[in-house]
């Protein structure tokens, strides 16, 4: 299995050199999913991180009405976990589950000890992830408390650029928070801000 | 001339179906690159299948195209177009949609309603041809090319009909309008009759013969719904029929330029693409309604 994804992301975010590779292919976990199979489900003990090496997961929760409420996707190169129920060995009460066909590496606490072993800077690096996911996280709040959804989509966009393709207009409110007839909103009001058609 | 010969026949793969009107086979790129078919850069083939009856058309939604052109060639069926820049229409069995999406549109294309209610055998191609560097960003334009508007070249001893959709046969014109040369035709033979095509051995050549079986260069006999790939060896091929046939010929001269391709946005660079989805997302290819 090639694993072009993952290899690039711990070059580039793990700090680990193309030598480094041979050492540590033989804890290298991966899993299968085919469209709408759970990597996780409410009441589980979460046990890995999920990176997404091929294809794409959310992660969402069911509020009081069994409506899902998605609180993020992963496409190629993001990790996607529930880190507290992972932390404090708690059941979760997330769903994740594979918007299309995917291709995930299971990352654990003991890949992470063995990778360290090979590279001490992965460690470190991780925990930058980390504070990375959590800056990430204050500034979805903030948005879902004060953005208008103008500007929710804007940024939503500008992050995962090709997701409009690849998952319904339902899903995409759902993330943003807004109805699916408010999102259609924004983008009309978009292109007729912006659509210049050929004189 | 020379003989042209064969360099792979395909057989239809396994089905996958767009949206949920369209089941079809892929053949550009799943079995031949991109780069190898060039200027033809994506096929897929809706051989012969039965739709029930609905009230609800069948179809896809809206979706963006940017850098190429999707030509879609009715056998069966009946589907109705509509997109950002006004174009639309209905076209029916043997009539062709030529859709330069160029600069970019959003369209969606459904089973036509009243056909819908009836269903039927639908039969359909699909193909996109990509359009020089210099014309990506060109102006969108919608080409409906009713069957009796194109060009039909009456073989002798009345063995069958070239119907000329885009480029030439013989001094015949079809009346597509192209941005680079494309050679696009529905060859009808009767079971038995003969024919032989030549274009310029460096064009891109292959065919698909949509009904009957035919015998190709003299020795190869190929099934209704198999893709034939010529290589770049000759310019002339004969296709024979070994039942009463219809053959879709293509043939186009390669663009030879660089090809960067995502979904449906064909570019020549990676910041191409990445500008075609910023101005999908914020608007720029306009609105359509679901």
């Amino acid at each position: 299995m090639e694993l072009h994804n993952f290899k690039k992301f711990l070059i580039e975010k793990g700090g680990l050199f193309e030598e480094d590779f041979f050492q540590i292919q033989s804890f290298i976990q991966t899993k299968k999913l085919s469209k709408s199979e759970f990597l996780l489900k409410q009441g589980d003990i979460c046990s890995h991180f999920f990176f997404v090496e091929q294809g794409l997961l959310r992660m969402y929760a069911l509020n009081e009405e069994g409506k899902e409420n998605i609180l993020q996707f992963a496409t190629e190169g993001w990790i996607v976990s529930d880190r507290g129920s992972v932390y404090f060995q708690a059941p979760s009460t997330y769903y994740i589950d594979a918007v299309e066909d995917t291709l995930v590496v299971m990352l654990d606490e003991h890949f992470i000890d063995q990778v360290s072993k090979v590279n001490s800077s992965f460690r470190k690096q991780n925990e930058h992830l980390l504070q990375n996911h959590i800056r990430h996280l204050y500034k979805r709040i903030s948005q879902l408390l004060g953005a208008s959804a103008k500007n929710r989509y804007l940024n939503f966009v500008s992050m995962y650029p090709d997701i409009m393709l690849r998952v319904p207009q339902w899903m995409i409110a759902s993330y943003l928070g807004i109805t699916p007839e408010s999102l259609s909103r924004v983008r009309k009001a978009l292109a007729e801000e912006n659509f210049k058609p050929h004189k | 001339m020379k003989t042209r010969s064969i360099e792979k026949v395909v057989k239809p793969g396994t089905p996958h179906f767009v949206g949920d009107g369209f089941r079809v086979h892929n053949f550009i790129p799943g079995t031949s690159t991109m780069q190898r078919m060039d200027p033809f850069i994506m096929l897929d083939y809706n051989s012969k299948y039965n739709f029930p009856p609905t009230d609800k058309p069948k179809g896809v939604g809206v979706h963006p195209h940017r850098g190429f052109e999707t030509v879609t060639i009715a056998y069966k069926g009946r589907v109705e177009h509509g997109d950002s820049a006004g174009g639309g229409g209905i076209i029916g069995e043997g009539d062709v949609q030529w859709m330069t999406a160029a600069s970019g549109v959003l369209h969606k294309e459904f089973h036509e309603t009243e056909w819908s209610k009836t269903g039927g055998e639908f039969q359909m191609v699909q193909l996109w041809v990509n359009l020089p560097a210099k014309d990506k960003m060109s102006p969108p334009k919608y080409q409906a090319i009713a069957n009796a508007e194109m060009a039909k070249v009456q073989l002798p001893e009345n063995i069958g009909e070239i119907e000329v959709i885009a480029g030439e046969y013989e001094g015949n014109k079809g009346p597509a309008s192209t941005f680079s040369p494309v050679n696009m035709f529905n060859v009808r033979l009767k079971k038995e009759a003969k024919t032989q095509l030549t274009f310029p051995a460096h064009y891109t050549t292959s065919i698909l013969p949509v009904e009957g079986s035919v015998r190709v260069n003299e020795v190869t006999d190929v099934l209704q719904d198999h893709f034939i790939l010529f290589a770049n060896d000759g310019d002339t091929f004969t296709i024979e029929a070994l039942e009463d046939t219809i053959v879709l010929v293509l043939s186009g001269e390669p663009l030879n330029e660089p090809i960067a391709a995502y979904g449906p946005f064909v570019m020549n660079t990676q910041e191409e693409l990445v500008k075609a989805f910023q101005d999908f997302n914020t608007g720029k290819f306009g609105y359509l309604e679901d």
